[in-house]
This record gives structure tokens, sequence and C-alpha cells, in this order.
């Protein structure tokens, strides 16, 4: 009798393909349609000051999967990353409209609070940024300001578990944070924030600042890390966003002043191997950017 | 432009791939040369081709490894390097089939024939020849319309090999010539037939490389539109 496969079974053109039957059905619509959505976000527009920096993106986060984004510097991806969980309005006279629904909530709605939604949507910056505490307090802290009231030695362990460090601190908790290396501080900072459960993780060039080796732990990190949570990443290495990513998007600005915004959005295989338009093609063949 | 190194060296690969097609297409016409007037020393001028044809395949390939392991292509720089790597194995095979068929014709240099069935082998000859050189054509001009007119071209190849092996399977009373060339010419029969898929697979790889669909998917699509229009 024949067993259905599990995804780790399957071919990746198979899962592929299905995805793409999946889209078809939905006679058109978004990638990703038939999966289950992590974000919603509509007509986001965001603004420093007068500046408009990103227009009008419109996009679908699926739940459980690493979504890339890509584009030359300063087309708006960090920016739009940044509207995700409110970070961006911490900056002086930077603001955003339009709609980011996580589940039924509305991020922006007037009734939602900014630190609930920055502790169910996560983010990893560039730099490793440990605080001057040990391991161990370094992914409690979180929790615990939250108010986490269960087993914290059990907690920070899952956490170093899932940010892939857990073997290499367990016998050294103690230990400052700063004593790791790059890599190490990296993922240190990836389970500090998986410690306060968030639903959604986003990531600004997270191996950007790291060597090969850490770049490659962070890389099968993330692979992990997508069975629990929703990734969103911004690369500028394109071959890590065509090796870790399920969908990719591809933010560009079409004229000099102009605003960025979201030029086309796929599944990854179709925007590495055949994207639909020109100047995505130009981008991930680094023919310019 | 960004990636010039890059660039040049898939413009030179590609620059390999078609010189390598221009020498295929030599010995082709070759071939058919010496079918056409028994010449078994212009067919002799094509042994030994085949173990060139494979050096040459092996060293674009190597090429297209390196780059591959260099400079990561993607998007249509991946689907040029897929497609390089598709048609110098169309050409290696093509220029092996041409290979045998002229040791046919030189070791049955002086056999009797059947004139019937050299007749409609000649003209199989000269159609796998013109499907081949068309193919190349098309994969050098990225012609995508005409690489869909290339399998009809390559329907009447197919006819002349069910005409070819009648005549084998069913030779005349006192004809069918001696029974060496006869073996020999079921085996060429055969050869050409693959030699025009082998064209038709090169001008369709075109397909491939321009719209990243494969030629059959593109063929279906097309005909689904003429179908809806039709209905329409």
């Amino acid at each position: 009798m024949e067993t259905e496969k599990t995804g780790r079974e399957r071919k990746v053109s198979e899962v592929s393909r299905d995805q793409r039957d999946a889209r078809k059905k939905g006679d058109g619509a978004a990638p990703g349609d038939g999966l289950t959505l992590g974000m919603k976000i509509q007509d986001l527009s965001a603004f420093y000051g007068s500046f408009k920096a990103v227009t009008d993106v419109s996009i679908d986060i699926q739940a459980n999967k690493v979504t890339a984004l890509i584009g030359p510097s300063g087309c708006g991806k960090s920016t739009f990353i940044r509207c995700l969980n409110r970070m961006h309005e911490v900056i002086p006279g930077a603001r955003a409209e339009g709609h980011v629904m996580l589940g039924e909530q509305d991020i922006y709605a007037k009734t939602s609070d900014p630190v609930v939604i920055r502790r169910r949507v996560g983010m990893v910056f560039q730099k490793p940024n440990p605080f001057s505490k040990s391991i161990y307090e370094n992914v409690a802290w979180g929790a615990r300001i939250n108010g986490y009231r269960g087993d914290m030695d059990e907690l920070v362990e899952r956490s170093l578990k899932h940010a892939a460090l857990w073997e290499e601190v367990k016998d050294r908790l103690k230990e400052s944070g700063h004593g790791l290396s790059g890599g190490q501080q990296q993922r240190l900072c990836i389970a500090r924030t998986l410690a306060v459960e968030p639903e959604v993780i986003l990531m600004d060039e997270p191996a950007s600042a790291l060597d090969p080796v850490s770049t490659q732990k962070i890389e099968d990190t993330m692979d992990q890390l997508k069975q629990d949570y929703t990734v969103v990443i911004v690369t500028h290495n394109m071959q890590q966003a065509a090796r870790i990513s399920d969908y990719t998007g591809f933010f560009y600005i079409e004229n000099m002043g102009d605003p960025g915004q979201l030029w086309e959005f796929d599944e990854t295989e179709k925007m590495f191997s055949n994207p639909e338009r020109k100047e995505t093609e130009d981008y991930v063949t680094g023919r310019f950017g | 432009m960004p990636r010039e190194t890059f660039q040049q060296e898939l413009d030179g690969l590609v620059s390999d791939v078609l010189d390598f097609g221009e020498e295929v297409k030599d010995s082709l016409e070759n071939m058919v040369r010496a079918m056409e007037g028994r010449d078994a020393g212009a067919a002799r001028q094509e042994l030994g081709v085949d173990i060139r044809y494979k050096t040459w395949g092996m060293d674009i390939e190597r090429e297209c490894m390196i780059l591959q392991a260099r400079q990561a292509p993607v998007a249509r720089d991946l689907r040029l390097l897929y497609t390089v790597q598709s048609v110098t194995n169309h050409l290696v095979r093509s220029g092996t089939l041409c290979e045998h068929i002229c040791h046919a014709i030189v070791d049955t240099e002086g056999c009797e024939r059947d004139e019937d069935l050299e007749t409609a082998l000649v003209e199989m000859a000269r159609t796998a020849r013109n499907v081949f050189n068309e193919g190349l054509d098309v994969f050098e001009n990225r012609d995508i319309e005409r690489a869909r007119d290339l399998q009809a071209k390559d329907d009447k190849v197919d006819l002349l090999y069910s005409e070819s092996m009648n005549l084998i399977a069913n030779p005349t009373e006192g004809g069918g010539g001696a029974p060496e060339w006869r073996m020999r010419a079921a085996l060429m029969v055969h050869y050409l037939e693959r030699i025009s898929d082998h064209g038709v697979d090169v001008g369709g790889s075109a397909v491939f490389l321009v719209t990243g669909q494969r030629i059959e998917d593109a063929m279906q699509q097309y005909l689904d539109r003429n179908v809806d229009q039709d209905a329409g």
C-alpha cells in the first residue's frame, strides 16, 4: 500500500509543484493560496517625514515558510520588514500607512499595543547584540519581563536547542554572552527572540557579518525554525535567499528618488529560474545592483 | 555592465557550441554526399570524428561546470548553461551517429543495393540533415516560432523511416540488395531518424532558453489557445 510521503521525503520539485497547483486552483491568486497565512500585508507604505520610502506593498506571508526579501541597497527592504512589527515608527518622524494583519489583528489598528506586537513578531538584527549578561539571562530576560511563569530552565534549554546553540553552551550558561563567537552570539539572539514565543520572526541580514561556517549554521537553524515559526528575512546574499527561502520578494526602485516597491513576488524556485520581470532577472543574475 | 567577465565567458561558451555545431553540420553534409554518390572516400573522411566530438563535448561540459561552481548562475544564465550542456550532448550524439553511418557506407562499398531503398535512404538523409541544420539555426537565433515548426518537418523523416523499414522487411523478388547492405541499411535508417530527433531537440532547447518552458508545454499552451479561439 502506498503511503503519503512526508515533506522531507519528497523531492523539492514535487513540493513546489503541489504549491503551484494549489495556486492555480485559486484562479491566479497570490502565491501560497491553499496554505496557512502568517501575515497579510495590504497597501503598506512607509515614510521618513515627508519622504515616502516604500509604497503600496501588498503581500501574503505564508505561515511556516521562509520568505526572503531581496533588492538593491536603498530599495526599502529593511524599512518594510521593520514595519511588520512596528519597529519603523520608533525612528523620529517615521510612520507607516496601510494594513498588516497578524491573524485577525491589524497591527496598525489604534487598539494594537506595539509592545505586544513586538512580542508576537520578533526581530533579529544584522549585528549580533547580546545583552551584557550571562548566556542564560540573555535568553530568560525577555520571557521574564513578559511575565513568563513556567519552568525558566526548560524554556532556556528549549530556546537554545531551537536556535541550534544548546550543545555548544550547555556547560557554560553562566558565562557572558559576549564571550561567544559572532555566529554563536547571533544564534543566542535568535534564542532570545524565541524565548518570548513569537509567531513570526523577522531577520534583517542576520548572517551578513558572519563567516561562512557561522552563516551555514544560521541557515540550518532557519530551516528548522520554519517548522514552528513563520520567518521573513532580508538578505543581500542572493544565493542565501535561493538556498533557504520558500518565497522571494524583489524590491526595486524604478527611478531615482521614487519609493521602493515590491516588484515581483513568487516561489523562490520560480524567482531564481524564470522570473516574470526583466528587472528581477537582471538583479538575480547580478547584472545590476 | 556588472559581471562583464561572466557575460564574456557565457558568450564564449555559446560561440564554442556553435562552432561545434558547424563541424557536425559539415560531417552530416559529407555523409549525405557519400550516400548520394556511393562515395566511400567521402565517408572515410568522417571516420574518427566521434572521439574528437566526444572530447570537444567534454571540454564544453567542463566549462559549464566551472562556471556553475564559480559564478553561481541563476535564471537566464542558469537556463543558458543547462541548454548549452543539453545541446552539446545532442551534437556529440549526432556526430557519433554520423560516423556510424559513414562506417556502414565504407564497409558496404561495392555491395549490391536496392534502388528503391537507396532512394528512400538518401531522401531521409537529406531531410534529417535539413532538420538538424535548422535546429541549430533556431538555437543560434533563439527563434522560438520556428522551433514549433521543426516537429512537423521531423514527421517527414518518420514517414521515410516507415517506408524504408517496409522495404527492408519486404524486399521485392530478386531485389533487396546484398544482405549485408540491407542489414546496414536498417541501422542507417535508425541512425538518421535519431539525428533528426536530435535536431528537433536542439531547436526545442531555444524555447526553454527564452521562456523557461519545455517545448512540449509551450506547444500544448499554443494548441489550447487556438482551441479556445476557435471555440470563441
